[in-house]
């Protein structure tokens, strides 16, 4: 989507990595770590993608559901906002206000078929119903930017477009999308890090290009650490540990 | 059931007064801010009836509304939920720019018409600056505050454009209002759509009547071409490639100055660049405020001056007695939308009610907006004391649905609306309502890669 990102709520609404990282006091009492905090908002952004690829809806409506429900969480308790409702409303809310609706029927349909746990199990009013709260605590604001335009932008700038550059760039963006970093990174940052990884990677000299950008190489070199972070502790996200953490709520 | 009791208090926070009209997805209430003294209109969107949660076209007008904050735009002031219904504070506003302009006693100025045509181009300018097409523009649309401003109202239709080759269906605007390129049935369209039917308005200012006013998508083109000439290809080369494109008979252009024998020779020359046939070659709203129209004189009126319609009058008990002679010529009230109930469309009562009241006289009209809801409140000029009948104003892709024909121009519907209506009643697949706004393939590619690459 291209709007005026610098005008835009998106951006006057970016976090300090602190404040994105604090545990509800109503999930602290119930001995929910900011490790406990962060795997559960992987494994929903893991769920809403599920369920988008089961009710077929476009990569941008996957993209901006994941961002509510992390957005959702910066002002919430999990404790009182269920993230096994959260999450599939989200995507629900973000198939709307990408004009992709999906029918609400259609996610409780599938709800069902992905998980037998009766946790897991909400109804179209339950959806209906937090839609609601979810709009409340997004405080509206709807309007979500993500780093892919700004990729192939970049990618075509580079002259790195070949098909072998694009799909591990984009996967790489598809991956920060189970971590927070657009809570706190303007999108186009966020797909330079992507860059910077993935030509690393495939050895590809792009130092000029960089430097003829003049963006802060720091910032882009943070983000980049805290993707490939993310990469390495990813081998201890077990599915025990998950549960573990959900069951603490 | 605790998160009713913060919901309540914002809603404590707002005095509930009279309707104001019933809008295009719920009904529209005046109300004070009791923190602030300010009035307000809060428009109540129905969402217990629906099993679709929150009105796609609401949804659409808070999320833009959301991102445009301009002295020409209508500020959402808030939201909040209130008894499972979905509340949206506006700034409450006098009355709309139709209103003036049909308006009788009223004479605008070229000064009065600057003016109103300035603030309608600095909102519009303000929206596409931010990459927002209205795609509704009309002056029913232009509200008008306590202090003269004109804002830019209703963005249920808006959208953000701005991705290449992005496609987006051709039915909006109301039909008078369309530019021809949509007439066309293109799908790929940007922010000119929106500057010609802000060249629309500005002939309607100079008029005082509907400029282009065809009674099908087909004899609108004809009209347009009346007016400035069948396009020839040298003028607009993509025109023979649009989907809908037809071959008109040749008709020369009249001389500009015969359609608008009192406008100065700068208004004809902006109205001439606004009303140019190829999207490409037409101006930029930015553009069109920097033309020398709006630098020469006179001067664009103050706000504050404008000519308003008489200030109306609250409805009080004696208007609506039956004894008193039928002197109310400029209702107090206008519905600015009229959109009749999901359960209108099954039976024929909503049908019934139209006609009786377009048939009674004014008096019994206000006695029975008590009682019927849906009834459309008089609009803002009685034409029966003229002996005419008001123009049948087109809405958007009214021609398919005609059902609201007999009502004479009362009712909008919207192409969302459709949507939301037939889906309800099931009779379009997923499939079509798909293809309603088409995607490039560019978002394809994204759906692919993002099934099929991850590395965890």
């Amino acid at each position: 989507m291209a709007a005026n990102f610098w005008t835009s709520s998106h951006y006057k609404h970016l976090l300090d990595q602190e404040d994105v990282d604090m545990v509800n006091p109503l999930d602290k009492e119930k001995g929910v770590t900011v490790e406990d905090f962060k795997l559960i908002k992987m494994h929903m952004s893991n769920y809403i993608l599920k369920l988008a690829q089961q009710v077929k809806v476009r990569q941008r409506v996957v993209a901006t559901a994941v961002t509510y429900m992390r957005r959702v969480y910066t002002r919430k308790s999990m404790t009182e906002y269920d993230p096994r409702l959260v999450a599939p409303t989200c995507l629900y809310l973000a198939s709307k206000a990408e004009e992709s609706t999906v029918q609400a029927r259609l996610l409780v349909f599938y709800i069902k078929k992905l998980y037998a746990d009766d946790k897991y199990r909400y109804e179209i009013k339950d959806i209906l119903e937090m839609e609601m709260k979810i709009l409340e605590a997004l405080n509206y604001y709807l309007v979500v930017f993500h780093p892919y335009r700004s990729l192939s932008g970049f990618l075509q700038d580079a002259g790195l477009n070949d098909l072998s550059m694009t799909q591990l760039t984009w996967g790489l963006v598809n991956d920060t999308y189970k971590m927070d970093l657009m809570l706190v990174h303007p999108p186009h940052l966020i797909a330079l890090a992507c860059i910077y990884i993935a030509s690393v990677l495939r050895e590809k000299d792009t130092t000029v290009w960089y430097e003829e950008l003049r963006v802060d190489m720091n910032v882009i070199k943070n983000i980049s650490m805290e993707i490939l972070d993310f990469y390495e502790s990813n081998r201890m996200f077990t599915d025990e540990r998950i549960n573990a953490a959900l069951h603490k709520l | 059931m605790a998160e009713l009791d913060p919901s309540k208090k914002v809603a404590d926070r707002y005095l509930k007064r009279e309707v104001l009209g019933e809008g295009t997805y719920g009904v529209v209430y005046k109300a004070i801010d009791t923190q602030t003294g300010q009035t307000v209109a809060i428009k109540k969107i129905r969402i217990g009836k629906q099993k679709e949660g929150v009105n796609f076209t609401a949804l659409r007008e808070i999320k833009l509304l959301k991102e445009l904050n301009d002295p020409n735009i209508i500020e959402l002031i808030d939201c909040f939920p209130h008894k499972g219904n979905l509340h949206l504070v506006f700034e409450f506003m006098e009355t709309d720019l139709e209103a003036v302009i049909r308006d009788r006693n009223i004479f605008l100025s070229p000064g009065d018409i600057k003016s109103y045509l300035q603030m309608t181009f600095k909102g519009l300018a303000h929206c596409h600056k931010k990459w927002i097409l209205h795609r509704d523009m009309k002056p029913n649309n232009l509200l008008i505050g306590p202090n003269g401003q004109l804002k830019l109202a209703d963005f249920g239709l808006a959208r953000i454009f701005g991705s290449p080759d992005r496609r987006f269906t051709h039915q909006v605007f109301a039909r008078w209002y369309r530019a021809p390129e949509l007439l066309f049935g293109t799908k790929q369209y940007g922010p000119g759509v929106d500057v010609w039917a802000a060249a629309c308005i500005f002939a309607e200012l100079l008029l005082r009547r509907p400029f282009l006013q065809g009674s099908s998508d087909m004899d609108q083109l004809g009209k347009i071409f009346a007016a400035f000439g069948t396009p020839s290809p040298s003028q607009w080369s993509d025109m023979v490639y649009l989907p809908d494109y037809v071959e008109y008979q040749y008709v020369p252009a009249p001389p500009l100055r015969s359609l608008f024998p009192m406008a100065s020779e700068d208004a004809l020359d902006l109205l001439s660049k606004m009303f140019t046939y190829d999207p490409k070659e037409r101006i930029s709203v930015q553009q069109a405020l920097e033309h020398r129209y709006f630098t020469c004189p006179p001067p664009p009126t103050d706000p504050d001056k404008l000519p308003r319609p008489a200030p109306k009058k609250e409805i009080k008990e004696s208007d609506l007695n039956p004894r008193e002679g039928p002197t109310v010529l400029s209702p107090p009230r206008k519905t600015r939308r009229v959109m009749p109930g999901r359960d209108g469309l099954e039976g024929s009562s909503l049908q019934g009610d139209k006609v009786d009241d377009t048939h009674s006289n004014r008096k019994q009209a206000a006695g029975e907006n008590n009682t019927g809801k849906n009834d459309p409140a008089p609009m803002s000029l009685d034409f029966s004391i003229f002996g005419l009948k008001p123009p049948n104003r087109p809405t958007i892709n009214s021609d398919p649905l005609i059902i609201n024909d007999f009502n004479q121009g009362y009712l909008t519907i919207t192409e969302i609306e459709i949507v939301d209506v037939l889906k309800a009643f099931s009779l379009m697949s997923s499939r079509e309502l798909e293809e309603l706004d088409h995607h490039d393939d560019w978002e394809k590619k994204t759906d692919e890669y993002l099934f099929k690459f991850s590395f965890t």
